[in-house]
């Protein structure tokens, strides 16, 4: 099994995904590791104070944005109800949603590494 | 043909890689990871069809840089797409507000994406070049408008010797005048390209005096009152040429020109000529004609009497022995009076030069 393939098991719309380029699959492999790498880059955690709520907001909502173009459709809506949450000023809400949707993240991470770095 | 180029800023690598493989085979793409970035290559002057901004960035962020293309005016001419994944009401609005012509939420699909910004840019070069087609004939009107009234004003000064430096002056008195007027009085306010044009139709005001007899234009005493009667029909004559030439200059010049011409001895209090005018029916650009005209008139040699200095033509005038003027006029002279006398410096010195040159020669 390939990585689209197997990514699609996750509930990511690789069909969308790659309709979003120009039906370029090449790219689009590309820039799923691109985004493993920003996940790393842009870590996503509960554990935030209230001076670092901004901070937190910004990270998500451009994770939010990179993860739409992808058509990585779990993390996508879980990031999209977290920055309405977190805009709305309910952060404890906003964690318990981060909470929830770390495992998913790590599991579609773990699936584009796995692939990512042999094959581009 | 030369492809156009379009800027994408984001701060998000794969944003911009998305946007750019969608783009790539229409468009040359350039890239900026940021506000900062992206304003030094729009300043930098790239030739750019199209901007495709991030809205929330670090550091400058998507509304920074619209704000500064607004303070440059090139969000006249380079459109630019909200490219966000924002749905913040407030923030969208004010961009709309800075000049964004579209805001594509994310996530897109390139293939609309595509279309919609080809569409835009499509109308952009449109307009740029129709922009361009109206500024150069405006440019070739303009130069046709000058070289009429210069004609005109050079009729007036074959006519009349004296005219020659009056009406170059008195235009741009009434120019200094007008400004003042317009900047200090918001019920006055004009463009500078409206003052630019009255300055330059002022140049018209006397006209009418190509049709005056010799014997009464050049007349050394005082004229009779059937003599001034006849002088004081240069207003209307000069109307009556200028009817005969109103294709030959653009219709703001000959409005103004007209007005001016018709309306340049009419007096706050009604007692001037030849309508009776009285306050504001008179045009404020006549009244400030009206206003240059005496105080060149006073500080002048003419064929009947000798130059008044400043400080006694400026007593005269607002001592009213010269008719009735609008207050605000007469308060925006005095404001104006450094750069008044600066004008009339320069006249000084070129009559003062004219005569070295004389002396020399004898």
């Amino acid at each position: 099994m390939g990585l689209l393939e197997e990514i699609k098991t996750l509930g990511v719309d690789v069909e969308e995904g790659t309709d979003r380029l120009m039906g370029n699959t090449a790219l689009y492999e590309r820039m799923l590791v691109k985004f493993a790498d920003m996940l790393k880059e842009t870590p996503v955690s509960p554990d935030f104070s209230e001076e670092e709520c901004a901070e937190a907001l910004q990270n998500i909502h451009a994770l939010k944005g990179a993860a739409g173009n992808l058509s990585i459709r779990p993390l996508y809506e879980a990031y999209t109800e977290i920055v309405n949450l977190l805009r709305a000023g309910e952060i404890p809400r906003a964690k318990d949603e981060i909470r929830g949707i770390l495992p998913v993240q790590e599991e579609i991470a773990a699936c584009i590494r796995k692939y990512g770095r042999e094959q581009f | 043909m030369e492809k156009k180029t379009i800027l994408i800023v984001d701060d998000v690598e794969i944003n911009r890689a998305v946007l750019a493989e969608i783009f790539k085979d229409d468009y040359d793409i350039l890239e900026a990871a940021g506000g900062e970035e992206a304003l030094a290559i729009i300043n930098g002057g790239e030739d750019i069809s199209a901007v495709l901004l991030d809205l929330l960035m670090p550091g400058t962020d998507g509304l920074g840089v619209l704000k500064d293309m607004n303070a440059t005016g090139r969000i006249q001419k380079i459109p630019v797409f909200l490219i966000t994944a924002s749905e913040n009401r407030d923030l969208l609005l004010e961009a709309y507000h800075l000049g964004a012509v579209d805001i594509i939420n994310k996530p897109f699909y390139g293939h609309f994406i595509r279309h919609r910004i080809k569409n835009i840019i499509d109308l952009y070069s449109y307009q740029n070049e129709l922009e361009s087609i109206v500024s150069a004939q405006v440019t070739r009107l303009e130069k046709m408008n000058r070289s009429v009234i210069a004609t005109l004003a050079a009729l007036i000064e074959f006519r009349d010797c004296e005219s020659g430096e009056h009406v170059r002056r008195m235009s741009t008195l009434t120019w200094i005048l007008m400004q003042e007027v317009s900047d200090r009085y918001p019920e006055y306010r004009l463009s500078s390209a409206e003052i630019d044009k009255i300055g330059m139709s002022a140049v018209l005001h006397d006209v009418g005096k190509i049709s005056i007899p010799d014997q009464i234009l050049n007349k050394p005493g005082k004229l009779t009152a059937e003599e001034f009667e006849i002088m004081k029909g240069h207003t209307v004559k000069g109307c009556e040429i200028l009817r005969k030439i109103p294709d030959l200059v653009d219709e703001g010049t000959y409005v103004y020109s007209y007005d001016i011409c018709r309306h340049h001895h009419e007096r706050w209090d009604g007692k001037g000529y030849p309508d009776h005018l009285v306050g504001d029916e008179t045009s404020i650009w006549a009244q400030v004609a009206a206003v240059a005209d005496v105080y060149d008139a006073l500080t002048s040699d003419r064929v009947y009497k000798k130059a008044y200095s400043h400080e006694d033509a400026v007593q005269m005038i607002f001592n009213g022995e010269c008719g009735a003027f609008n207050p605000k006029v007469l308060e925006a002279f005095r404001q104006a009076e450094d750069r008044i006398l600066a004008l009339y410096q320069e006249k000084q010195d070129d009559e003062d030069e004219a005569t070295s040159h004389i002396g020399k020669t004898e």
